[in-house]
């Protein structure tokens, strides 16, 4: 219980900490005032197109397609974050090794400072570009279900946390890790949901999708939020595929702690 | 004692590794094995309150020392105790009893001032806010920065943000505080006030280890000199024991009158001719007293000036550098 | 100019030693690079593989769009990404004097010296894209093509301006690392038939900010479906260049004036 509360007391002065750091960059953030309702109204226009006779495309409907790339727009705002490159920086500069020396673990110290800057990205990005695509679009933005969406929006800002902090870890092996990290975003911006819904992929694409962590960030917010789930031919409840979610999170924490003991062990064995 | 290290040892594996395209194909199949001994069975004990000083060249070993200190690097052999802590064993609990300041690697953050960045170690470190506040007044005054902590990070000079480093490693109240280059690349009065600093913080009780290049930090602040040459320990001892290494020996520097008499004193070499007139000489006082030396000068040679000077530092650490590498 | 010519051909051959002493490293990121740009078009593929299509476009003729758009882009990026990328950071850092003191006007020798030999994996997929496209949709004549080099290079003296003016914008923004968002996203109107937007956005697309020229309307020329409107579009784009480098120039006065 002592413990918790000198946590969560940790988690408040380092998010605190970084929105003050951010806040210097604020104006950075309203560029995706401007960016992220441009590329939507290209979305807009692509689907108004693509569905001028009416009916459903891969089992999605003109109103379903819309809403879709609304919502995963606001989700990317909750969800993104950068503690790999932060990571990568850290190691590379040496600094990591101050964080060696105080008693917390970076991992922990990393996600605080994520929560910090989403905070800030709810009132810089969030909450504006949700009254731009209301206000402009006219785009119903009230969830099937509030619990469930929050909730799976939770589990996919972590989820995206985990993975960007893997890719960070690599750098303690991999001194030039950029490679990597493109090859990352490469897949993460496929199969994430961003570009399309993830139905529009070959049948046995999707199934992978399954075991891959991408769907997770995006597309399963995504569809939580439309009330209805279905993938590689599974249709599934908004109860049944949060809880894959929350296994695709255990999992990813299992994964990240495992490669940090690797990492720490390296660390320690050759100080890089 | 605070820290006690017996036949402390530390190797690295690394790999060797040729440019180009071919070899670095080559060396994914077949890699040639190099172990290198960063520290080779090192032993000391520092008793507590005490200033140390830990010297040597580049690559010596002694940041790979500093780190083993701190929990950050596993010994490979060896035992190492730190104010009753195995470090790198029981880091977590370890470091809270720790301050450590790497004169390169910030703790700071750059865009925020300062202040901001202390109040997250407070959390980080669970201090209690009175006993905070308190302390951090009391760092501000000594180091006096009361004004600049609160400016961004990134507009302060190198001194401020130096002195700024001290307070985020010490708000904690560390038993024992280690120092790498901790004042590389200041000017002189920051140099000054970080070494005042220090001294007062000593005469608290705070023990510190420090690394450094820097002669003068020595001189002015470590009452203990440990130096690492090859991974080895090649002196261990106070300043004095240090100066009389070589023998207790002073240098001259004369200007002579009239050029190129032999001058031939026993006891006296010459180590240095700047110019035709000028003479740079080394005297054993073990031989003879200053007195008996410049008396036998005047007779020998007309002089128009004459100072008389300690051996210097930088020529004394050569000379054992020179034999710890010999051994 | 020759002096300009001869410097820019040397840089370049700098650079490209530069990349090759990491050659597995330049290798990875060129293939990545390419790769990457040749998912440009999945959305389009996609969308036609579930039996959709753009109204009056068809898959090969859309893909065409996209390979001129990947083409030109890359082929701009080549020689004003670096230009970019460094004024940003010689403004960030305080240090853009040094670009100042140099016997060359500051935007000629800032591309000179920052060619970045790595977006060629933008080039090679662009080509590919373009030529495969071109395989299923054939030329409309040997007109065509000269309407089409011509349409090509207003596609290049529009992302030009749009390089200049994001450059220009750096020195009022500083270290903002996303004003290329921005720029990429005007872009995306070029990307598609621009029949699928309204009439609005057309209009701008075709003389404000002309980025229809950089993908539909040279794809239009090769196909021989160019209009009117297509030709006199080329001049908003010539304009367009010429403000980007009179804005990025004045800035730079500016900041000689500050002295930083």
């Amino acid at each position: 219980m002592h413990d918790l509360k000198r946590k969560l007391k940790i988690c408040k002065s380092v998010a605190w900490v970084t929105i003050k750091e951010y806040f210097a960059y604020r104006t950075h953030m309203l560029v995706s005032l401007f960016v992220g309702p441009v590329y939507f109204a290209v979305q807009y226009f692509i689907w108004g197109a693509v569905y001028r006779d009416g009916g459903a495309i891969a089992g999605i409907g003109y109103e379903q397609m819309i809403r879709y790339f609304g919502i995963t727009a606001l989700i990317g705002y909750l969800t993104w974050g950068s503690a790999d490159w932060n990571l990568s920086m850290l190691v590379r500069t040496g600094r990591f090794l101050t964080f060696a020396l105080r008693p917390l673990h970076h991992r922990f110290f990393a996600l605080s400072q994520k929560i910090g800057h989403r905070s800030l990205a709810i009132f810089m990005e969030f909450l504006p570009s949700a009254l731009l695509l209301i206000v402009i679009f006219k785009i119903s933005l009230v969830p099937a279900h509030l619990g469930w969406f929050v909730i799976s929006v939770i589990l996919a800002s972590l989820i995206h946390f985990f993975i960007a902090y893997c890719i960070g870890i690599l750098s303690f092996w991999f001194v030039e890790s950029n490679g990597l990290r493109m090859a990352y975003w490469l897949f993460d911006s496929i199969f994430a949901g961003f570009l399309i819904p993830l139905v529009f992929f070959p049948k046995w694409l999707q199934f992978i999708q399954f075991f891959l962590p991408f769907q997770y960030t995006a597309y399963v917010p995504a569809m939580v939020f439309i009330g209805e789930y279905q993938l590689g031919g599974y249709e599934l409840s908004l109860p049944a595929i949060v809880g894959v979610q929350a296994l695709a999170a255990l999992v990813m924490l299992a994964i990240s702690e495992l490669m940090y003991r690797r990492a720490m062990k390296r660390f320690t064995a050759v100080g890089a | 004692m605070i820290i006690k290290i017996n036949k402390l040892e530390k190797t690295f594996t690394t790999y060797k590794r040729g440019s180009g395209f071919k070899a670095a194909l080559k060396s994914l199949i077949r890699r040639e094995k190099v172990i290198i001994k960063a520290v080779d069975e090192i032993s000391f004990e520092i008793p507590h309150g005490e200033i140390c000083g830990l010297l040597g060249p580049n690559g010596a070993g002694k940041s790979t020392i500093i780190k083993m200190l701190c929990g950050a690097l596993f010994p490979t052999g060896g035992e190492i105790n730190v104010a009753g802590f195995n470090p790198a064993k029981e880091r977590t609990r370890y470091v809270k009893e720790i301050g450590a300041v790497f004169g390169q690697k910030s703790q700071l953050i750059w865009d925020i001032p300062p202040v901001d960045s202390f109040s997250m170690n407070k959390a980080i470190y669970g201090i209690e806010t009175a006993v905070f506040n308190e302390r951090l007044a009391e760092l501000t005054a000594l180091l006096d920065v009361a004004e600049v902590i609160n400016k961004p990070t990134r507009v302060l000079s190198l001194g401020e943000r130096m002195k700024c480093e001290f307070i985020m490693a010490m708000l904690h109240n560390p038993k024992i505080v280690f120092l790498d280059e901790p004042t590389i690349g200041l000017d002189v009065i920051a140099k000054a006030n970080i070494r005042d600093f220090i001294t007062k913080m000593n005469k608290k009780g705070t023990t510190f280890i420090l690394t450094t290049h820097d002669l003068e930090d020595v001189e002015l602040l470590a009452g203990r000199i440990i130096i690492i040459n090859h991974g080895k320990k090649v002196f261990d001892g106070s300043l004095e024991a240090l100066k009389s290494e070589l023998g207790r020996k002073k240098i001259v520097e004369l200007k002579l009158l009239m050029a190129a008499e032999k001058i031939d004193i026993k006891g006296v070499s010459v180590s240095e001719r700047t110019s035709r007139l000028e003479l740079i000489l080394e005297v054993d006082m073990d031989i003879i007293s200053i007195g008996e030396f410049v008396s036998e000068l005047s007779k020998q040679a007309e002089f128009t000036d004459i100072s008389i000077k300690e051996l210097p530092m930088d020529k004394i650490i050569t000379a054992i550098y020179k034999k710890g590498s010999k051994a | 100019m020759e002096k300009f010519t001869k410097l820019y051909l040397k840089c370049i051959k700098i650079a490209i030693a530069g990349a090759m002493a990491y050659r597995l490293n330049f290798i990875l990121s060129t293939l990545l690079a390419t790769i990457l740009n040749a998912l440009f078009p999945l959305v389009t593929i996609l969308i036609y593989n579930a039996g959709a299509s753009f109204p009056g476009w068809g898959f090969h003729e859309v893909l065409l769009i996209q390979g001129i758009f990947l083409l030109t882009n890359s082929l701009a990026a080549l020689m004003f990404d670096g230009v970019l990328w460094s004024s940003m950071s010689h403004i960030r850092e305080g240090t853009f004097e040094i670009v100042l003191l140099k016997p060359l006007p500051p935007l000629s020798f800032l591309i000179a010296t920052s060619f970045t030999p790595e977006i060629f994996g933008g080039v090679v997929a662009g080509v590919i894209l373009f030529s495969v496209s071109l395989s299923f949709t054939g030329i409309a004549g040997a007109i065509a093509i000269f309407q089409f080099l011509v349409m090509f290079a207003g596609g290049f003296s529009v992302i030009t301006g749009l390089y200049m003016m994001m450059a220009a914008m750096s020195f009022k923004w500083v270290g903002n690392s996303r004003l290329t968002e921005i720029f990429d996203s005007i872009m995306t109107f070029g990307k598609y038939p621009a029949s699928i937007f309204p009439s609005a956005i057309r209009g701008i697309a075709t003389f404000i900010i002309p980025v229809a020229m950089i993908g539909f309307f040279p794809a239009s020329a090769l196909l021989g479906r160019a209009e009117g409107v297509m030709f006199l579009a080329v001049i908003p784009c010539l304009l367009f260049m010429l403000l980007g480098i009179w804005i990025y120039n004045k800035m730079i006065r500016l900041y000689e004036g500050v002295g930083g």
